[in-house]
This record gives C-alpha cells, structure tokens and sequence, in this order.
C-alpha cells in the first residue's frame, strides 16, 4: 500500500484521494466515547465487587449474583464492555492488517462479540431464576 | 520529566531508540549496511562523531550508515552547521535540503538523535555521543537525507488549502474581527516541514490513507477561517475512517513541532466539530 | 516535485520504528492499546467465569481453583494493572476528547500522572483485597 514506489502512471493527487471519502466515520468514533463514559463507573464497581469475592466460595458469589442489584449491574456491563471491545479491536485491525484478511477479522471479531455478550447474559439470567440451594 | 515547550530537548534519556535490531521488518531495498568512518581533520581538539544516514540512488548499493568526526571548532552551534562544514571540508557528496538557516522555511527537517526537528534550530551541544542523523522517518529516500514529499503535499492539496467562497466579492477587503483573527492563531504559522506527520505512528502504517497531522492542523487552519464559506464540504471531505480517524491522539506531533504548534489539539477540534455538525 | 526514481530501482524507505525516539506520548499511547487487547481478552474470560459460575459447583471447582493457583494471581495481579492503566489512559483521552490539557506541559503531566495513578490504585485494590480475608 505504498503510493511512492508504485511504477503507476497516476498522478500523486489521485492516489492521495484513492475512493474518496467515505463521508461517514463519527459514528463508531463516538460510540466508542459513549461506551468508554459508561465502563467507567460499571468496571469500578466490578473491580470493586471482585475485591471484596476474590476467595469466597461458590456459594457467598451465587447469592450475590443472584441480586436484582448485580444482575443488572452485570448485564449493562457486558453490553458496554463487548461493545467497546469490538469497536476497539475493529480500530486495531484496520491500523495493522491491509489484506482482504481485514474484514474477515472485523466480521469475525464483531459476530464474536455478540456470541460472548449472549453467552454472557444467558448465564446471568440462569443464575438469578434458579432456584437456591 | 516534564516537558513544557516542544524545544525542550529530553534531558533524562532511557532509550534513545526502542531496542529493536537495526533493520527490523524492513524490505530489502530499505536495509542499512555499514558505512564509512571518515577521520577527524588533523589538529582538531574538540571532536564530535555524527553518524549519519547516506544513500546514493546511482550506485545501486542500499543505504549506509557513515561516521563523521565533525570539528566543534572550526563550524557553527547549530546541526545544519555540522552538515554544511562536512559537505565543505570531508565529504562534498552529502545532499540535503536547507534555505533560510533561521527555523522559517522547512526545509532542513530530519531525524535527529531520534525526533524530527529542524537541523538548522537544533544545537549541536544537545546532542548525545554520537550523534545520530537520519531522513525525515517513514519517507521515501531520494538522496542521502532528502525525503520524497510528493505523497504528503499531494494530501496537502486535497484538502484545498485556498480561501473558497459563494459570495461575490467584496469591493475592498474581506471583513474579519480581531477576535476571529485569533481563532487561526497557532495554525497559519506552520511550515508544512512535515516533521509531525513524519513522527506519527499511525501515519507510518496508514499513510496512504490517513492525511496525517500537518495537513489536518491545515484543514482545521481553513474550517476555523471565518471568512471561508466552504466548511460542509471540507468536513465531508475529512470524515473518513481513514483520514480523519485513524489519528489515535499519541501526540507525538506536539511533541516534535519545530514550531511549537499544536496538531494533536488542531484535530481534536475537528472530531469536536464532526459531532458538533451531527448533534 | 521529484515523483518518480530516475532508475527501476525503487527508493528506500527511511526508518521509523527502528529510530525513533520513545516518548511519554507514544509509548503511553502504545500501552493504552496493548492493556486494551489484553482486557479484551480478559472480557472473555469473565463471560466463561459466568457460564462456568451459572453451571453449578462442579463446573465452578476448576476455574476457581485456576484463579487461585499462583499463575493464576500472577494473571490476576497483572490483569489489575492493565484495567487500571486502561482506565486512567482512557479517562485522559476522554479529557482531551473535550479539547482540554493539550499543551505539552498539560500532556506530560497528565501523563505521569496516568502512571503514577495506575501504580497507587493496583497495590490499593491488592492491599484491599489482601486485608478483606483472602
């Protein structure tokens, strides 16, 4: 992708506008931000809650995710945390993969994403409409 | 520790390059061998050594790594001064661009010791041992240390960086108040020296597409010009994913301004006025 | 403006990488997105601690006792580090998204102190959590 050493008979103009431009590009920028604004208070509280769990045993965590409090907490948290993670990791790949190879790593690093945060999700929901033991 | 202007030279140096080997991920035509050491002149006493990046496109060779033992005596304070007493007394070969010797024309701008600065406001006293000259980084090589600029300036054009109107016009001047004067402030000043867009990492990787910081603080220079009435289409024509917004805020553009002009705030105005259009 | 080499062989590119002088600009801004990735992956392994968690105890032994094998602290200790240096990294990026502390002395400043920060807040949580019974 280098437009200098190319032996191509376009004048350096064209190739500096190449496709034009897309017109379009605040969006995931900002939604990015948007994100970012909302994990800050939801990562505190989770770094915060893993402080206080990081030895009990597995039943002292099933009774506090199975608060209305955290189950809510942890699903806003996943949403916000996948949907950053996608959008960032969408920027890294563009920066450092030129190939075609680029949007099968979007495509796949998005789908992937949304499989997690599902996942993610069903689990908190099976947990809080279990039954306790 | 802190830096409080860009012509601060770094005092405390952990690294003067990451360690990474010489010619790390580079193609073949772009490898540095090992070059000539030339010797000091007789009777020299304070001697610097400067080792400097040369490339002779007629000899086939790739580039190399030349070291010069430079006479602190017998040339001038500034780097541009050593280039120019080496090209005098030892090595008539060595090319590179220079003008006006005073910091206001652009044209001596390299890699020295490490950042981009211009050779002709730099002192030979802040350099380090040896002192380490390159081209202009991530450029095209025409010769020794003068980059090809046909890429960045053809970016520079595409944002059409010329006063546009719909209005007729005025009989005498057009009008502006001294306040929105102020508002190009910090931006017409530049050089177009390209030391910050040479300096961008994401510039290295992107910069086919991404316009890069000298030419986006140009675009802000022509979106914050009261008397220009073309903004919607210089802001359709920014909004990209790739020329816009492949500026990550590293900063190293700010950092290496010869000028001390703000790149790095000149785009974050622009991302303000891409939301500000669209909320 | 010269456009084309006068000979088929194609010009050199001058280093970039190789030789450029690490800085507190880039190489915060380097680790701001290396900690990223990293979250990233940890953001996964929080989605299995939930499915393993939502199976029942016997499906929750093995990943709570990976947690509390030493490699798994060291990852733990180090994942602390890299939230905390994310999230300072990230407020500061959001402070400049408003176009505020971009002069050079505001820039270094911010940045130590991103540093800093991250360092205090990684052995506070450690201390915390060491002192709440662990």
């Amino acid at each position: 992708m280098d437009p200098q050493n190319m032996q191509s008979t376009r004048s350096p103009l064209a190739r500096a506008i190449g496709l034009g431009s897309a017109k379009e590009g605040v969006g995931p920028w900002w939604a990015e931000r948007v994100s970012a604004v909302a994990l800050v208070p939801l990562t505190l509280w989770f770094a915060a809650s893993t402080i206080a769990h990081i030895d009990s045993d597995y039943a002292t965590v099933i009774v506090w995710l199975k608060m209305p409090l955290t189950a809510v907490m942890m699903i806003l948290l996943l949403i916000a945390l996948f949907y950053h993670t996608a959008l960032g990791l969408q920027v890294v790949i563009e920066d450092y993969v030129h190939s075609a190879t680029k949007f099968a790593a979007v495509i796949a690093v998005r789908l992937g994403c949304c499989a997690f945060v599902t996942a993610g999700i069903v689990a908190i929901v099976r947990i809080t409409l279990s039954s306790s033991e | 520790m802190i830096i409080k202007s860009s012509d601060q030279v770094p005092r405390v140096t952990l690294l003067k390059r990451f360690p990474l080997p010489r010619n790390f991920g580079v193609s073949s035509e772009s490898r540095i061998k090992q070059g000539r050491t030339w010797p000091a002149p007789a009777g020299a006493v304070r001697v610097k050594p400067f080792e400097i990046y040369r490339y002779e496109p007629d000899s086939g060779e790739n580039p190399r790594l030349d070291t010069f033992q430079v006479d602190l005596d017998d040339c001038g304070p500034m780097v541009l001064d050593a280039l120019i007493w080496i090209k005098n007394k030892i090595d008539s070969t060595l090319t590179f661009r220079r003008s006006c010797r005073e910091g206001v024309c652009g044209s001596c701008a390299m890699n020295i010791d490490g950042t981009n600065w211009l050779a002709c406001t730099r002192f030979i006293s802040d350099l380090g041992t040896p002192a380490t000259i390159y081209p202009l980084a991530n450029m095209r090589v025409i010769k020794d240390l003068v980059p090809d600029l046909t890429h960045v300036f053809a970016q520079y054009t595409m944002i059409e960086p010329w006063l546009q109107s719909k209005t007729p016009e005025p009989v005498r001047e057009r009008l502006q108040s001294a306040e929105e004067r102020s508002k190009i402030d910090g931006y017409y000043e530049c050089i177009l020296c390209f030391c910050c867009t040479s300096g961008c990492p994401s510039h290295w990787w992107n910069g086919d597409r991404f316009l890069g910081p000298a030419v986006l603080l140009q675009a802000w220079r022509w979106l914050t010009d009261s008397r220009d009435e073309a903004k919607e289409g210089r802001l359709d024509n920014l909004e990209d994913p790739f020329r816009l917004y492949r500026c990550h805020t590293i900063l190293n553009c700010t950092r290496t301004c010869p000028k001390g002009l703000n790149p790095g705030k000149a785009i974050a105005e622009i991302k303000k006025t891409m939301i500000e259009r669209r909320s | 403006m010269v456009s084309h080499p006068t000979t088929a062989r194609p010009r050199p590119l001058s280093p970039n990488v190789q030789i450029y002088r690490p800085q507190l600009t880039s190489v915060l801004s380097i680790l701001n997105r290396i900690t990223g990735i990293l979250l990233s992956a940890c953001a996964v392994f929080l989605v299995v601690w939930l499915v393993a968690v939502a199976r029942g105890p016997q499906a929750y032994a093995p990943v709570q006792a990976a947690i509390a094998s030493w490699i798994g602290r060291i990852a733990l200790f180090g994942a602390t580090f890299a939230f905390f240096l994310h999230l300072c990294g990230g407020i500061r990026h959001l402070v400049w998204d408003t176009v505020h502390g971009f002069e050079l002395r505001s820039i270094y400043i911010s940045g130590w102190t991103v540093v800093a920060t991250s360092v205090v807040l990684t052995v506070a949580a450690w201390a915390a959590s060491a002192s709440m019974g662990g």
